[in-house]
């Protein structure tokens, strides 16, 4: 199957503001979803489905959530930790204090909750840019990390969050007995559901509005974009897909964690995977979160696949090494990302066989 | 072509368009400042400038580099806020505002630097001068759907006249970032049009273009005039040009303001041809 | 009033009174205690200093935002203790551990600089990350995990205290030869660095740098040299912030995420100014000891954790460009 367009005419604006608007694309598309949604899940192992596969996509909603804010709107945050802890809590004291709560309205309440945070915290971004506002953003995450050891009204004086065992359509989705492949669909899900929203959300006017301010804010304002709304809004919104991939992480995947699983480690492992993606990408953020996740998986594996026996201290500072050594290889490869190259594949399959 | 010939067509324009301000007559006024005054620091960038621009006519601003004519188009889409002197615009004296609220009350602007959003194609970048038009909030734009996608499509449509007035339907796609200079300050001529703007600042829209690009230009923003009827307050380095184009001049010189009439009177007064004409060549 | 509003009224009250009012109190009762927790914060300040200091060097000269300084502190100071550890005498550990931060600077250049060189900021932020996870798990490696007591006597720092005041206060305040070492060592420091980029001819040229890539290329100073300079001259800043840190407690990684408290000190004194990161260290330095022991009453333990960044926040919500970093014009 080639990738190509010719012969692809628009006859009219619809059919080119669609969301795909090459065949090819669109034949991909369905091909990605059918796997995604019946045969991963008809074939994938239990360890498959959880440690790979849910792992990788609540990451992927929160990479999406830091690309709105970092990639399309120019706003660099190390909060991202913070906010992904603020959805876990509140998830988590939603579902023990309204136990007939549904557990969808749970996350995307916990969503809203995060949002609300989020724009406290991006307040000062209409004054302060750049590394300022990075070093800015720490802030938040140091706060709400603190807060939440600290006070012990956030975890029900407990050492450590829970996710609550729900049922949806009379299944058991969450907790600890909840099987992978409930847990799967719900991920799934929500994933699909706000992937889709985040594509149209950038190729709408508000996308357009972000952009321009990341590209040029001064010129932004001068057509009539005002900045703080429109940042805090980024904010805001990033921050919801941020706290529904906490809510996520801990009721689908971790079952149990303490607060300080979402420290600023977590913050940087999303920022890498917005980076080595590619910022301002939907489809980079999903292989940002992809390579991030399945590189400690592969590095625990190889040493026994290669039958070198290693102790597991010394595993762990090869990681260490291995992934701070794989970002910078990446950023000198390709500074633009995953996704950039899969474009420029993209553009010499166009062109093949034919480069000129 | 050799290059004499090139330069023996010049100034452009001039076989095409007939004079204006020969035949045209303005009274009634869009813009008034008076006694603007702005001090950076030490710099004094305006001195006690006065005048006016009328509904419907091309009023250039010239002057040597650094004389205060981009500062005072950022004074007039409120970038920049004078320490000294009042605006009125449209009828009524304006207070303080930000740029983006100059913007809604119908003023829009291109930059003597290009400023366009380099990460966004040519399209996308005359969309967001759409922006202040577009009403949806963001929740109907998650959706993509319904009124939302049938604004989109409106002003889809109303860009695509923009794009195809420009000729530049070819770029369409393209990141601005990879676009020649003359397609860039093109493409930000677009921008600014997609507001649908009744004033309309250019800052130096024919900076280092060849003349057949100087040419193209001229004819857009006399066509701009004509066709819209939107007022155009002009920075531009080219005599020739401004003479041909404009209506009436305002001469500025380190922040005062030297001259203020037809093309014909201006290039007459002894003053200008000492202090600008002089170092006319840069 | 009814009674939950009164109660409401009353918690608020206290809480508030705790906040703004009670420390002051507590100031006047014990000045001692004051001047004890001031001490304190000079001495944390101090060395949220140095970690900034050899930040701003590698800023300002090749605007890097180096967010693998920390670590860089704490391989440093490994690498004096442990060489001390196996035998070396403290004067040839302390070169050697010049040479092998010299070493790290060109290593740097050479792999992840110049390939990412006209790259924008934020990729090389990014690349620095990468180099603070590198370094990481390379030191673990070398050095082992755990952290590891600095040789005080060896490297010939004084640690006894003095007591002074006692004749004025009814504890007398202790004063630590340790933190006074800091102090007095880390000011020469500053000065030789201030010296050194203003009367030196290499350190102009970075200067130059910093006000212009193109200008300082075109009079003929090769970039990556310079690079190759302000790393060294930030690994030099990182030898003593690391020995002198980890004679407070000890050398070890857990040092680098306390190292992060210099991003707010940079955000306070400002990315490019060395004066700035030595105030703006010491401002958060004793703000945050006070914040800590007066608000532990009504806040709890760890309030040092976070009131640097808000300190620096509201600071920055008012001077964007920090207390001493250059006005930030915008023009069109
Ligand atoms: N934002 C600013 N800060 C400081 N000085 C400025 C600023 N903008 C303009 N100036 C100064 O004001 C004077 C006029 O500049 P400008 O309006 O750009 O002139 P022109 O567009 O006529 O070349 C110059 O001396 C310039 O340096
Ligand atoms: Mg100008």
């Amino acid at each position: 199957m080639l990738y190509r367009e010719a012969g692809q005419f628009k006859t009219n604006y619809v059919a080119d503001q669609a969301i795909f608007p090459i065949r090819q694309d669109r034949i991909g598309m369905a091909i990605v979803l059918l796997f995604a949604w019946v045969i991963i899940p008809a074939f994938g192992t239990d360890y498959f489905l959880e440690i790979i596969m849910i792992n990788f996509l609540f990451f992927s909603l929160a990479a999406i959530g830091l690309n709105i804010l970092t990639g399309y709107t120019g706003l660099i945050s190390l909060g991202t930790g913070g906010f992904m802890a603020v959805g876990a809590v509140a998830s988590y004291k939603l579902a023990v204090i309204f136990p007939d709560l549904n557990i969808i309205l749970v996350f995307l309440l916990s969503g809203l909750i995060a949002a609300a945070v989020g724009i406290v915290f991006g307040l000062p971004s209409l004054r302060i840019k750049g590394f300022y506002l990075a070093v800015a953003t720490l802030a938040a995450q140091f706060f709400l990390d603190w807060l939440f050891l600290r006070f012990d009204w956030f975890t029900n004086s407990s050492t450590a969050i829970e996710g609550v065992p729900k049922t949806l359509f009379g299944f058991l989705v969450t907790g600890p007995d909840a099987s992978p492949f409930a847990k799967y669909y719900v991920a799934l899900g929500f994933v699909t559901v706000f992937a889709l929203i985040a594509k149209n959300l950038v190729r709408s006017a508000i996308g357009r509005a972000w952009m321009a301010i990341r590209d040029m804010d001064i010129a932004a304002e001068i057509i009539g974009i005002r900045p703080l709304p429109t940042k805090l809004l980024a904010f805001a919104i990033s921050a919801f897909y941020s706290g529904v991939a906490g809510s996520l992480m801990l009721f689908l995947f971790y079952d149990s964690a303490e607060p300080d699983l979402f420290d600023i480690n977590l913050s940087f492992k999303v920022l890498f995977m917005v980076i080595i993606g590619g910022l301002g990408s939907i489809l980079g953020s999903f292989m940002g979160a992809a390579f991030i996740v399945m590189i400690p998986i592969l590095l625990t594996l190889a040493p026994d696949l290669l039958g070198l026996p290693i102790s597991s201290d010394l595993a762990k500072h090869l990681e260490f090494m291995i992934f701070g050594a794989l970002i910078i290889f990446f950023l000198i490869v390709e500074p633009n990302g995953l996704a950039r190259l899969w474009q420029i594949t993209k553009e010499k399959l166009r062109l093949w066989p034919f480069p000129y | 072509m050799t290059a004499a010939t090139l330069e023996r067509s010049a100034p452009p324009a001039q076989s095409e368009a007939p004079t204006p301000n020969a035949r045209r007559n303005f009274s009634e006024e869009l813009l008034k400042v008076e006694d603007i005054s702005l001090s950076f620091g030490g710099v004094k960038a305006l001195t006690n400038i006065s005048f006016d621009i009328r509904k419907h006519e091309i009023r250039a601003i010239i002057g040597p580099n650094g004389a205060g004519k981009s500062s005072m188009l950022n004074v007039i889409n409120g970038f920049y806020h004078p320490q000294v002197g009042t605006i009125t615009y449209k009828g009524q004296a304006r207070s303080q505002m930000r740029p983006h609220e100059a913007a809604k009350t119908g003023i829009a602007r291109t930059f003597q630097n290009i400023a366009l959003f380099k990460g966004m194609s040519t399209l996308d970048n005359i969309m967001t001068g759409r922006l202040l038009k577009m009403r949806r909030n963001f929740l109907w734009q998650a959706l993509y759907w319904g009124p939302a996608l049938k604004e989109e499509l409106e002003h889809r449509e109303k860009v695509e006249a923009i794009i195809d007035f420009l000729e530049i339907q070819a770029i369409r796609k393209t990141p601005v970032g990879r676009l020649p200079y003359g397609l860039q300050k093109r493409v930000e001529l677009g921008r600014a049009l997609a507001m649908d703007p009744e004033l309309l600042l250019l800052d130096e829209p024919m900076a280092g273009m060849n003349v057949e690009e100087k040419e193209d230009m001229c004819r857009f923003i006399l066509d701009v005039n004509d066709e819209f009827g939107t007022t155009i307050a002009l920075i531009e380095h080219d005599m020739g040009v401004v003479m041909d184009i404009s209506d009436r001049v305002v001469v500025l010189d380190y922040g005062r303001l030297l001259a203020d009439g037809t093309p014909d009177e201006v290039r007459a007064n002894q003053q200008v041809i000492d202090a600008y004409l002089g170092v006319s060549h840069d | 009033m009814d009674g939950t509003a009164f109660e409401f009224f009353s918690i608020a009250s206290g809480f508030l009174g705790g906040l703004f009012v009670d420390p002051f109190i507590a100031f006047v009762d014990r000045p001692d205690k004051l001047i004890q927790i001031v001490s304190q914060g000079l001495s944390a300040g101090i060395m949220y200093s140095l970690v900034a200091l050899g930040f701003v060097v590698i800023f300002k000269a090749s605007g890097v935002f180096n967010f693998a300084q920390g670590i860089m502190v704490v391989f440093a100071g490994l690498t004096v203790v442990s060489l001390i550890e196996i035998g070396v005498p403290a004067i040839f550990a302390i070169l050697l551990a010049i040479v092998v931060m010299g070493a790290m600077a060109v290593a740097i250049e050479r792999v992840v600089l110049r390939p990412l060189v006209n790259q924008p900021g934020i990729i090389l932020f990014m690349a620095t990350i990468g180099l603070a996870f590198f370094l990481e798990g390379f030191g673990q490696t070398i050095f082992g995990a755990d952290p590891k007591p600095v040789p005080i006597d060896a490297l010939g720092i004084p640690d006894d205290k003095f007591r002074v005041l006692g004749d004025f206060f009814r504890k007398p305040v202790r004063i630590y030869q340790l933190d006074l070492t800091a102090l007095i060592a880390g000011g020469l420091m500053v000065a030789a660095i201030i010296l050194f980029l203003n009367r030196t001819k290499i350190g102009r040229a970075l200067r130059a740098v910093a006000d212009d890539n193109q200008a300082a290329l075109s009079v003929g100073i090769p970039l990556p040299f310079i690079w190759v300079v302000v790393w060294t001259l930030s690994g030099l800043v990182a030898i003593f912030a690391g020995v002198m840190w980890g004679a407070q407690s000890q050398a070890g990684f857990s040092l680098a995420v306390i190292a992060l408290k210099a991003l707010p000190v940079l955000i306070l004194g400002g990315f490019t100014s060395v004066p700035g990161a030595i105030l703006g260290g010491i401002i958060i330095g004793v703000t945050e000891k006070l914040a800590e022991f007066y608000w532990r009453g009504v806040l709890g333990d760890g309030v040092e954790q976070w009131i640097g960044y808000v300190i620096a926040l509201i600071i920055l919500l008012f001077r964007p460009q920090g207390l001493f970093g250059e006005k930030i014009i915008e023009r069109v």
